[in-house]
């Protein structure tokens, strides 16, 4: 036992500094990509219209748009992965994945494994599909309430804790939409431009998105914690920043069928360039 | 005095003394093969009234998007399904039960070693792997192992499918194990006796006589094994691997994630699994039957 420990401190004061230096950029996973010549990037595969296969299998929507400019830009193949809300992080991080942009939302924990790159790409709040005939108004309404929800949304927690909702979770979006169909539950809660394009099919007569939206918040696509403030994420940095500017992000938009938001247009307007007519 | 009964004439019969109950052959025995048996005693006929049933059920659930639109749904998406899904599901399963049988016969035999040290390590990692939720060490082998490893300087990448294999085989080892160390200790000792006075060594013993006994009572817990396994492969969806069920759900959401796509689709992958795990099933149990110990 005294023989591990003192090879335990041994390693530790050993590779000591070795964690310093990770500090500065090494620019591994730039580097790979240039030289493989390949970008991959995770996206969803479940998630219309950001991300979603076609009945070829491959993956398409506004986020693997997204990618395609990216790789175009880096002068590299473009390779896409499925990841899901569970494992988007892990992936990025073992290096399986060089770039990460599976509408994730930008969290202050996921900051802490990831490297999250502004200016964020879009933005969604926290609603509910819900029976008309029910007519909540407000979200104490769902207080002591059964609510289905989808696994691994950060949403569940909070509205949990705060309005004391009682949180039915399902592996799939039909699975959970179903459920709400089944009355197993009173609402539905989801992000709400997701919502707004399923009101917008009128399948779903009789039901209604009543309350406000809530904890409105940005999505951020991730690079590995490491490269943060090196040569990729600076380089993404400016990929979103241009994306806002040129209105690439209002025409994916457009083009993928997504609820316009107020938020792109603003950052539109923000960044337009002061010498353009 | 009055409301009592008499045992066994104006009462169920009872007693607390100590009587051997009669032997039934049908209750209580753990039944290693349960799996099987019960999908190999599905009748072949049944099998058609559900097929038709899934349609069926389907359309008593339509409302507005009309079930013949989610069939029709469901049609594009079959090729993909198929050959880019379940195909996956038999890789998987095969290549999980091809390393895990050999692993599990290895094991199997440190079982019946005559070293202590060495049964002590098979029992404790036959246990561990038979005993740990098939999930978690999916979860483990998939999250904790590198996506690629260089050997000699070339990069070997390992997709996921490759790691939901290595955790799958995991209890399959185990499982395995256990069934060859109970074969080896089924052979009646008088043959390790027999064997013994002809001079054979203990290695010529295990592979000339003991082994060529075990294999065919091998035989069909193995495949009932391989059956589970299969019908297993749909947890690697949980974890991201492309396969069957995962990518069922993704052509849902393309579909737009229509409720009344639920049971045709989920159908079609029960079909899937069926069709395939019911003639395993059905062999391994006329196997059994052939290969039954004839007393």
């Amino acid at each position: 036992m005294k023989k591990y420990l003192a090879l335990t401190t041994a390693l530790s004061v050993g590779l000591g500094p070795f964690a310093a230096i990770a500090q500065e950029c090494t620019n591994d996973t730039w580097n790979h990509v240039m030289e493989s010549g390949t970008l991959t990037v995770g996206v969803k595969a479940d998630y219309k219209p950001w991300g979603f296969r076609n009945t070829d299998g491959d993956i398409i929507g506004m986020e693997p748009d997204m990618a395609q400019l990216v790789a175009d830009t880096m002068g590299v193949d473009l390779e896409l992965v499925a990841v899901v809300s569970s494992n988007r992080m892990q992936f990025l991080e073992q290096g399986q994945i060089d770039l990460m942009i599976a509408t994730m939302t930008d969290r202050p924990d996921r900051r802490e494994i990831v490297g999250i790159i502004g200016p964020n790409y879009y933005t969604s709040g926290t609603n509910i599909l819900a029976p008309e005939a029910l007519e909540f108004d407000e979200w104490e309404d769902l207080r002591g309430q059964p609510v289905c929800a989808v696994q691994g949304a950060f949403y569940n927690q909070i509205v949990e804790e705060r309005y004391g909702v009682e949180i039915v979770a399902f592996g799939g979006t039909a699975e959970g939409r179903q459920a709400l169909r089944d009355r197993r539950c009173v609402a539905w809660v989801y992000d709400d431009s997701s919502i707004g394009s399923t009101l917008a099919t009128g399948e779903w007569e009789g039901f209604e998105m009543p309350l406000p939206s809530e904890d409105d918040s940005p999505w951020g696509l991730a690079v590995p914690l490491a490269e943060q403030n090196c040569i990729f994420g600076n380089f993404m940095s400016g990929m979103q920043y241009n994306w806002h500017q040129d209105g690439t992000l209002l025409e994916l938009e457009e083009k993928w069928g997504i609820q316009p938001t107020p938020y792109l247009q603003s950052m539109n307007e923000r960044m337009a360039d002061h010498l353009a007519e | 005095m009055a409301n009592r009964a008499i045992p066994g004439v104006a009462a169920h019969a009872t007693t607390d003394l100590p009587v051997m109950l009669p032997f039934n052959p049908k209750a209580g025995a753990h039944d290693e093969l349960l799996v099987s048996r019960w999908l190999a005693s599905v009748p072949p006929r049944y099998v058609f009234f559900l097929l038709l049933l899934w349609p069926v059920a389907a359309f008593a659930q339509g409302v507005d998007y009309t079930t013949a639109d989610a069939f029709v749904a469901l049609w594009r998406w079959i090729p993909f399904l198929t050959f880019q899904g379940f195909v996956f599901n038999i890789l998987i399963s095969v290549c999980a039960m091809t390393i895990g049988t050999l692993a599990g016969a290895v094991l199997g035999l440190a079982h019946v070693s005559r070293l202590r040290i060495i049964r002590q390590v098979a029992w404790f990692v036959t246990q561990l792997f038979r005993n740990s939720p098939w999930l978690v060490l999916l979860f483990i082998v998939l999250l904790a192992f590198p996506f690629q490893i260089e050997v000699f300087g070339t990069t070997i990448p390992i997709p996921g499918w490759v790691k939901a294999v290595i955790g799958l085989s995991l209890p399959i080892m185990a499982n395995i194990s256990e069934i060859v160390r109970g074969a080896v200790q089924s052979v009646p000792s008088a043959q390790w006796e027999a064997a013994e006075s002809l001079a054979f060594t203990r290695t010529q013993t295990l592979w000339q006589i003991i082994l060529p006994q075990c294999f065919k009572r091998m035989i069909p817990p193995w495949m009932n094994w391989y059956a589970i396994l299969t019908m297993a492969t749909p947890l690697c969806s949980l974890l991201g691997v492309g396969e069957n069920i995962n990518f069922t759900r993704q052509a849902m959401e393309a579909e737009g994630n229509r409720p009344e796509l639920l049971v045709p689709f989920f159908g079609y992958s029960l079909v899937l699994f069926f069709a395939y795990c019911y003639p395993i099933a059905r062999a391994t149990m006329a196997l059994e039957k052939r290969f039954a110990l004839k007393l």
